[in-house]
C-alpha cells in the first residue's frame, strides 16, 4: 500500500538506532561541523609511501578537513606532512600532485623551505623585515603524520590527537599478515560523485547491495560460505566482514584466480571499513584502498588504488592488474555499478527532494546481510557530532539536542 | 593497396558502431588477433596504467555479458580525427593514430559534456580485400570519469 505525506513522515518503526534522517546527508552546517569534529579529528590515510620512493618526493594531498596538504620525504628519508600554504600571503606551494623539490619555494615572491618545514630563505628579508620577522618566525605548519598498515602514509591536522595505533586498535588485525611485505600501487584514479561521502561508505558497509552485482550474485551468493560471512565492529566506528571462498570461474569470461595473495586462501575476501571514509578490500590478488574525501554535503571525490606486492615480476603484476580491471577501475564491472547506485541516491536525497529517512534495520545476526556495520558507524558519527543520526537537530518530542549516545564498543550491541 | 580513405573510413566506422552499441559489427571490423587496450598515465602514482584489457574474444564476453549488469545507459558519442596513416612497418600494417573526443548525453533531456579526451594508436591489417583492426590501444588524458562506464571507448 502507498503512503500519504503523514506515513512516509513517519518515524520508521525500528530502534532509533536502526534508521537515519536523510538531512545528515543534504545538510550543508552538518557538513561543516562534519569536517571539524570528525575530519579534523581522525586519522586519514592521504597516500601510500611507494608513491614517494626517494629522498625530496613529494605528494599533494587535498585534506577532508579542507586543508591542503604536502606530504614530502626528507633527505633522512622521514615522510613529514605540511599545509601547502606559504605562510607569506597564503599561495599555494606545491602545484604538482607529484614532484621531487629539495627546496620548496613559493612562486610568489620565492620564500623557501626545507623538507622539515624550515624557512631557509625570505628574498630580501633584511631589506624588508629588518629585524622584526626572520625565517625561524616562517616555519611550515607540520601537522602529524605516520606511516603503517600496509605502508599507507596517515595523516592527523589535530596536534592533540593520539597515535595512530590508538586510533586503529584492533581493527585491521585481520589484515595484518597480509600487509607484512612492501607493498605498491599500480592503479590509481578519483571519481567525483554527487553524493554525500557517508553513502559511499555505507555502500562499503553493507553487502545487502550485492543483489546490484551480477558478479557478485553469480561468484558469491549463490556460494556457499556468502552467508556465513559476519561483520566484526571495533571501537572507532571501525568494522570488518570476514572472507569466504569467491567462486571466479562461475563468471562467464573470469576464472579462477592464479596469483592469489601472500596468507589468503584462494578466492579469499577481506573488508574492513575505517571511520570515516576509509576502506581496505583485498580479494584474492589485489588490495584495493578508498578514500573519500567529502567536498560538501552532497559532492564527494573518491580517491581509488589498487595494490600489488612490490616483489611482484612483470607477469604476477599484469595478473593482477587484469583482475582489478575485471570488477574495479573506471570500466570495471562492479564499481561502476557500486558509484551508479550512490549516484542515484545523491539524485533522491538532494535537499527539497523530500527524502526523509535511510532504514538500516536489517538483523541477521551480524552476518553478511545485516546492517549492523552501518549502525556501527552512525553509533560512533553520532558520538563524535555530538547529535543523533536520526534526529541531527532535536526535532522529536524528547530528544535532547546535542546529546551524545554512548561511545560505540562492539558491534554486537550495534 | 588499400586506399588510405578505406583505412580512415575503418576507425570512423568502428567508433560509429560502438556509439551505436552494434557489438557484433565493431567485432566484424576486428582480425581474429584482436586485440584492446584502454591506458593511462597517472602522476600521482608516477605510473602506466592499464585499465581495460581484451582480446577479440574477451571483448566479445565483455559485450555478452553487458546486458546483466546495471549501467548508466546515458548514450556516448566518439569523435574521432585521423591524424597520421604510415604504412612503412616491418609487418606490413599501417599505424594510424587518431584524436578521440568522447561525449555522454544525458537520456533526460538530452544535455551533453565532453566526458573524455584521448587518442586512438590503431593498427590496421592492409593486406587482404578490406582493412581489418588488429590492435586498439586507447590512450587517454582524460583520468577522472566520473561514475565510470561499462562500454569501452
Amino acid at each position: 500500500m502507498s503512503r500519504n505525506a503523514i506515513q512516509w513522515h513517519q518515524k520508521p518503526g525500528f530502534p532509533d538506532t536502526h534508521y537515519v534522517d536523510t538531512a545528515i546527508y543534504t545538510d550543508e552546517s552538518l557538513f561543516r561541523e562534519e569536517q571539524a569534529k570528525i575530519f579534523g579529528k581522525c586519522w586519514i590515510i592521504a597516500c601510500h609511501e611507494s608513491e614517494l620512493p626517494s629522498a625530496f618526493d613529494y605528494r599533494t594531498f587535498q585534506h577532508p578537513a579542507g586543508v591542503p596538504l604536502i606530504i614530502v620525504r626528507g633527505e633522512d628519508m622521514k615522510l613529514r606532512a605540511f599545509y601547502n600554504i606559504c605562510p607569506h600571503r597564503g599561495n599555494t606551494l606545491l602545484y604538482d600532485p607529484v614532484g621531487n623539490a629539495k627546496r620548496i619555494t613559493c612562486i610568489f615572491h620565492a620564500w623557501s623551505f626545507d623538507t622539515k618545514g624550515n624557512c631557509t630563505d625570505i628574498s630580501r628579508g633584511k631589506e624588508g623585515y629588518q629585524e622584526r620577522f626572520k625565517c625561524e618566525d616562517a616555519g611550515l605548519r607540520e601537522v602529524k603524520a605516520s606511516i603503517g598498515y600496509g605502508g599507507f602514509v596517515w595523516v592527523n591536522v589535530d596536534d592533540e590527537s593520539g597515535p595512530l595505533q590508538e586510533y586503529i586498535g584492533d581493527a585491521l588485525g585481520m589484515l595484518e599478515e597480509h600487509m607484512s611485505m612492501p607493498l605498491e600501487v599500480f592503479h590509481y584514479h578519483k571519481a567525483v560523485v554527487d553524493t554525500n561521502y557517508k553513502l559511499w561508505h555505507d555502500t562499503n558497509s553493507e553487502f545487502y547491495h550485492d543483489y546490484m552485482h551480477y558478479f557478485n550474485r553469480i561468484t558469491g551468493m549463490l556460494q556457499p560460505g556468502y552467508f556465513d560471512r559476519k561483520y566484526t565492529g571495533y571501537p572507532n566506528g571501525h568494522a570488518s566482514v570476514g572472507s569466504m571462498s569467491v567462486r571466479y570461474d562461475k563468471y562467464e569470461g573470469s576464472k579462477n584466480r592464479s596469483v592469489g595473495w601472500p596468507g589468503l586462501a584462494p578466492g579469499g575476501w577481506i573488508l574492513i571499513d575505517i571511520f570515516p571514509g576509509m576502506t581496505y578490500n583485498l580479494r584474492t590478488s589485489v588490495l584495493r584502498m578508498d578514500t573519500a574525501i567529502p567536498l560538501g554535503p552532497n559532492k564527494v571525490v573518491i580517491e581509488f588504488r589498487g595494490l600489488g606486492l612490490k616483489s611482484d615480476t612483470p607477469a604476477e603484476r599484469a595478473e593482477r592488474i587484469r583482475d582489478h580491471n575485471t570488477i574495479w577501475g573506471p570500466f570495471g564491472r562492479n564499481l561502476h555499478e557500486d558509484l551508479l547506485g550512490v549516484h542515484g541516491q545523491g539524485i533522491a536525497m538532494r535537499e527539497g527532494t523530500d527524502s526523509k529517512w535511510v532504514i538500516h534495520g536489517r538483523e541477521e545476526n551480524m552476518t553478511i546481510h545485516d546492517e549492523g556495520g552501518m549502525r556501527h558507524f552512525y553509533a560512533e558519527w553520532s558520538r563524535r557530532m555530538g547529535r543523533r543520526a536520526n534526529d541531527p537537530f532535536g526535532a522529536s518530542p524528547g530528544a535532547s539536542p546535542g546529546a551524545s549516545p554512548a561511545p560505540a564498543k562492539k558491534l554486537a550491541t550495534a | 593497396m588499400i586506399p588510405k580513405q578505406s583505412i580512415d573510413e575503418l576507425i570512423y566506422r568502428s567508433c560509429m558502431r560502438l556509439d551505436a552499441k552494434d557489438f557484433s559489427g565493431f567485432l566484424a571490423l576486428c582480425d581474429p588477433g584482436f586485440r584492446y587496450r584502454v591506458t593511462a598515465f597517472s602522476p600521482e602514482i608516477r605510473k602506466e596504467m592499464i585499465w581495460l584489457e581484451h582480446d577479440k574474444a574477451g571483448l566479445k564476453l565483455l559485450f555478452d555479458n553487458l546486458p546483466r549488469h546495471n549501467s548508466d545507459h546515458s548514450p556516448i558519442t566518439r569523435h574521432v580525427t585521423v591524424y597520421t596513416v604510415e604504412r612503412d612497418g616491418d609487418d606490413g600494417n599501417a599505424r594510424v593514430v587518431s584524436g578521440l573526443q568522447v561525449y555522454r548525453t544525458t537520456l533526460d533531456g538530452g544535455e551533453t559534456t565532453l566526458y573524455a579526451v584521448g587518442k586512438l594508436h590503431d593498427i590496421v591489417k592492409v593486406d587482404g580485400a578490406t582493412p581489418l583492426l588488429v590492435d586498439r590501444s586507447v590512450r587517454l588524458d582524460t583520468r577522472m570519469l566520473g561514475i565510470g562506464y561499462h562500454i569501452p571507448f
